[in-house]
């Protein structure tokens, strides 16, 4: 009730949950027509490719609702920035929804061809509302960034705890290999992709709090936090089998670390345990070993181990400049073509010129990102924004490179374009976070010097 | 801190751009090379699997056609008609490749021929099928005719329009079906094709256009016209005195009629009774080797014939008859008639060489017997019905084809056969009077089986002999036929290998019925 009454209160408000006013010196709403514009460019190129899609018979029949469906949610998620933070970014929230529209087609043409896939698409738009809706949510929830540092230790214990949560007897779930899976009643998700950005949270008030004494002299306890990290880091790969958000949190954690202290030693420090700790798993877990050999040579077993990147490559080479174009290739031949290998099934149908362009859209996030944090007033402001977009920034690298070959494969999904709910939900959540920061340098808050 | 974000940036920008330039590592530099690893059956399954345009008969049968499959291809092509055009239209197979008009078409059956890419280059984002409808000159009517004439005896037919070179029916028996070959199961159609190679029948070779015969007597033609262009020869004079052997010069064994006979006479009598010692000596003493090389050349022989299906055979008529021995020449050296040879020639380009006499040389003997068709002559039943063409069509020899035009999925046609001249075999009054002869051949000779009430019927039947013991032979036959006072509407070869007896009566026997009913077929008469 206390929720739905602020809310109430939130949309009705003049000054909408005091979220300030916006600065003079941005014409008001002027980066909200620059969005909509953004967005409406987004719309059509989705409509065009799923119209594109019609001329070939793998789509199921109640696409047009989809269709409608999808295009309301950019509306929507139009109009609540409009409302709750008008002041924000205006690149942020378009690129996010094209990269959602674009996996968003492509799930849409995968279904049929990938297994257990017939109801892809249909799920996908139910998981796109609902990441739309969290979204709304976040924005509503928290009208200043600054409340989320108050709540620290609590967020650090969310984010260790949703962690954990897989191993948890009777909640835990192990599907194809990793145990990354919790199941509460009808529910099934993945707690490592919230506990990730509760752990930014943590880590950069935790940080900032402890920066000065960082920054002036390094004694053995200072290493305790760098080295509890890295252990948590190790039991994540060990027990969950999860080498993605291993990588993802520990990398997470030396950036953040690193801009804190604004000491290159920690990142030393960092690659060095990095690299013990690769080295162990290397020579400690069977998995970890033979994703290694794969990644140096899956031409050694093409038509098993090195089955998937070698597929991948040949849907890739398959794509060439303009691609095969949509319906017209066989991403379906790369198995989890719609979860991790996404990748590959646009670089096939799209071509190079949609590789590109996700790859772009992924430099632009990280490049607004990281803007977000330069102009930050608050040092925990900063350090939550520099964790933000490195968790999206390495995620997406981490991905794109496994299905490249430029690093090892590790399972995670792509942020917003691979299938999958607790992957979309969550990178929205993140997305509004930044752009609540956003809008928050861009106004003058109440209470705040002018 | 800001320093430290900006250099965040930077690190970023660098892992991005190691993405981009794999990216276009792996899908431009290195693509072409990624699609053609061995491990890549992409190309080939897409391939295999994609639509192609169907074929259809000249009588709009479908011979070939794409059906959607649910299985590991989108598409297997089936040819509802089986065996009856399997030499012609081949087949489509994962594991075996291509053959026929199913390969030498790949392209525009496919769509992918630059034409069609160029003309679907406005819709880049629908779905149009650009793949191509292939339209045969050949009828299944006659088709039909000819595979249940032939029956199940070892041999081809062959069917032309003289006036254009379409093919109207190419038949070979045995053959094979290609439904099995094209199956989406591999090992099946590998299994399929290994039993075919393994018979020793060869069902998979089209014998009618890619196999070689000993053409017998149908070869008297080619003598025959070689000699009229000569200007020494027309078809009263000379006459030869009745014989029952020639002795070959210099040397030789001496040549015999078919059962000992004794035949004699001008060119139309020899021919209508297909007088073996006559030919020699036209051949030999009349003729000479270079006139008779460049005869059979012009109809064809020694170059493979312009059809397009792919591997056509190269009929062969030998060029070497060692030297001219300096002190012998024929008698009749003296007797050219240069305005009678410039007569015999006209329109022919170019036109006859008149060398004034005809040598002696070392093997003339063996011209002998190849004015005969034996030795060393070996013509495909495709060949032989050119010859037949080209005696029908005034001299003039047209290129054979069998893809009458190619339309889009649309209807509309884009692209049509030409008919066209292959070449200028003789004069049109040469090709009359060796069409008049033909008639007679049909009438009086040893092609009467082929004769029919109210056509315009010639003919010229072949025993090729194989052996002695026992008497085995090649029957063949080739003739034309057309509306009286009109041109002629179809030239036909049939050719029935390994035939029991070694009798002139043979070729007229066996393949003359065959022939009878696939002209019969064309021409629309029971």
């Amino acid at each position: 009730m206390i929720l739905v009454g602020r809310m109430r209160r939130a949309w009705r408000a003049v000054d909408p949950a005091g979220l300030g006013r916006i600065r003079p010196e941005i014409a008001a709403l002027r980066p909200r027509r620059v969005e909509l514009g953004l967005i409406a460019m987004v719309g059509l190129v989705f409509i065009f490719a799923l119209a594109s899609l019609s001329g070939t018979s793998t789509l199921p029949s109640t696409l047009g609702p989809f269709l409608a469906w999808m295009l309301v949610l950019l509306v929507v998620a139009h109009v609540v920035t409009r409302r709750f933070a008008p002041a924000a970014d205006p690149v942020l929230l378009p690129m996010a929804l094209f990269l959602n529209g674009i996996g968003y087609v492509m799930i849409a043409r995968l279904t049929g061809d990938v297994d257990g896939g017939s109801d892809l698409a249909g799920l996908q738009a139910i998981w796109t509302a609902v990441g739309i809706a969290a979204f709304t949510m976040t924005l509503i929830l928290i009208p200043r960034t600054r409340i989320l540092a108050r709540y620290r230790y609590l967020l650090g214990l969310v984010g260790v705890s949703l962690l954990a949560l897989p191993l948890v007897p009777g909640v835990g779930r192990s599907i194809n290999g990793a145990r990354i899976w919790a199941s509460v009643g009808p529910v099934n998700f993945q707690p490592g992709e919230f506990a990730k950005i509760a752990l930014a949270a943590f880590f950069a008030a935790y940080l900032v709090d402890s920066r000065e004494l960082l920054r002036s002299r390094i004694e053995l306890r200072d290493l305790a936090p760098i080295l509890l990290a890295w252990g948590v880091s190790l039991a994540i790969m060990t027990f969950e089998k999860d080498l993605g958000s291993s990588l993802l949190f520990f990398a997470l954690f030396v950036v953040v670390l690193w801009i804190a202290s604004e000491r290159a030693v920690f990142l030393t420090i960092g690659s060095a345990l990095f690299a013990g700790g690769a080295l162990m798993a290397w020579s400690t877990f069977d998995h970890v070993q033979q994703r290694v050999d794969i990644w140096l040579d899956p031409w050694a077993d093409p038509r098993d181990a090195g089955f998937q990147i070698v597929e991948a490559s040949f849907a890739l080479a398959d794509g060439g400049l303009t691609g095969t174009g949509l319906g017209r290739g066989e991403p379906g031949r790369v198995p989890f073509a719609e979860t991790d290998f996404i990748f590959a099934a646009i670089g096939e149908e799209l071509g190079l010129a949609g590789s590109v362009a996700v790859l772009m859209s992924f430099l632009v996030l990280v490049g607004s990102g990281l803007r977000i944090a330069l102009r930050a007033r608050g040092g925990f402001e900063k350090l939550f924004a520099v964790g933000l977009t490195t968790l999206l920034g390495i995620q997406a690298f981490v991905i794109m490179g496994g299905v490249l070959r430029v690093v090892p494969l590790t399972g995670i999904t792509l942020p917003f374009v691979s299938y999958g709910g607790s992957s979309l939900v969550s990178n929205y959540v993140l997305l509004a976070l930044l752009m609540r920061m956003s809008h928050e340098q861009r106004t003058v808050a109440p209470g705040d010097r002018p | 801190m800001n320093k430290r974000i900006g250099r965040l940036g930077v690190v970023f920008g660098i892992l991005y751009l190691i993405l981009f330039a794999q990216l276009n590592r792996v899908q431009f530099f290195g693509a072409e090379r990624l699609r053609e690893n061995p491990i890549n059956t992409r190309g080939l399954i897409r391939e295999f699997g994609q639509e192609r345009g169907p074929i259809l008969a000249a009588d709009a049968v479908v011979v070939a056609r794409s059906i959607p499959s649910s299985g590991s291809f989108d598409n297997i092509r089936e040819y509802p008609e089986g065996e009856l055009f399997a030499h012609v239209v081949g087949y489509q197979s994962l594991n075996v490749g291509a053959t026929g008009l199913e390969r030498q078409y790949n392209d525009e059956l496919a769509g992918s021929s630059i034409d069609q890419q160029v003309r679907s280059l406005g819709d880049l984002f629908r779905h149009r099928d650009t793949t191509a409808t292939l339209n045969l000159t050949i009828r299944a009517d006659v088709q039909r005719v000819a595979r249940d004439a032939l029956g199940e005896q070892r041999g081809s037919v062959v069917a032309l329009d003289p006036r254009t070179g379409a093919v109207l029916a190419l038949w070979t028996w045995p053959t094979f079906d290609p439904n099995p070959l094209a199956a989406a199961d591999g090992a099946s159609a590998n299994q399929a094709y290994e039993d075919l190679l393994a018979d020793p029948a060869n069902p998979l070779l089209a014998k009618s256009f890619r196999e070689l015969f000993f053409p017998g007597s149908t070869f008297k033609l080619i003598t025959a016209t070689a000699a009229l262009t000569t200007g020494r020869v027309t078809a009263t004079s000379p006459v030869l005195p009745d014989s029952d052997s020639y002795q070959p010069i210099p040397a030789g064994r001496p040549i015999a009629n078919f059962a000992g006979a004794t035949c004699g006479g001008n060119l139309v009598e020899i021919l209508t009774v297909s007088c073996n010692t006559a030919f020699a000596e036209i051949g030999a003493e009349w003729v000479g080797p270079d006139s008779m090389i460049t005869t059979a050349e012009r109809y064809g022989f020694n170059d493979a014939p312009p059809i397009d299906l792919p591997a056509a055979a190269e009929s062969r008529f030998p060029t070497e008859y060692g030297n001219r021995l300096a002190d012998v020449q024929f008698y009749r050296a003296d007797e050219v008639n240069e305005e009678a040879n410039q007569e015999a020639n006209q329109g022919v380009d170019p036109p006859e060489l008149p060398n004034g006499d005809v040598g002696v040389y070392e093997d003339t003997a063996r011209l002998s017997q190849v004015s005969i068709g034996q030795n060393d002559v070996a013509a495909s039943p495709l060949q032989m019905a050119m010859v037949a063409a080209a005696i029908a069509n005034d001299g003039v020899l047209m290129s054979p084809y069998v893809v009458s035009n190619l339309a889009a999925a649309d209807g509309e046609i884009y692209s049509s056969a030409d008919p066209e001249i292959w070449r200028v075999v003789s004069s049109r009054a040469i090709a009359q009077t060796m069409r008049d002869a033909m008639v007679n051949v049909a009438e009086s000779g040893t092609a009467r089986r082929l004769a029919i009430p109210g056509l315009v019927v010639g003919g010229k039947t072949g025993t090729a002999q194989l052996g002695t013991s026992p008497p085995n032979s090649h029957a063949w036959v080739v003739g034309f036929a057309g509306q009286p006072g009109g041109a002629s509407e179809v030239a036909v070869a049939v050719i029935v290998e390994a035939q029991d007896g070694a009798s002139e009566q043979t070729g007229g026997r066996v393949a003359a019925p065959i022939a009878r009913a696939v002209i019969e077929a064309v021409m629309g008469v029971s």
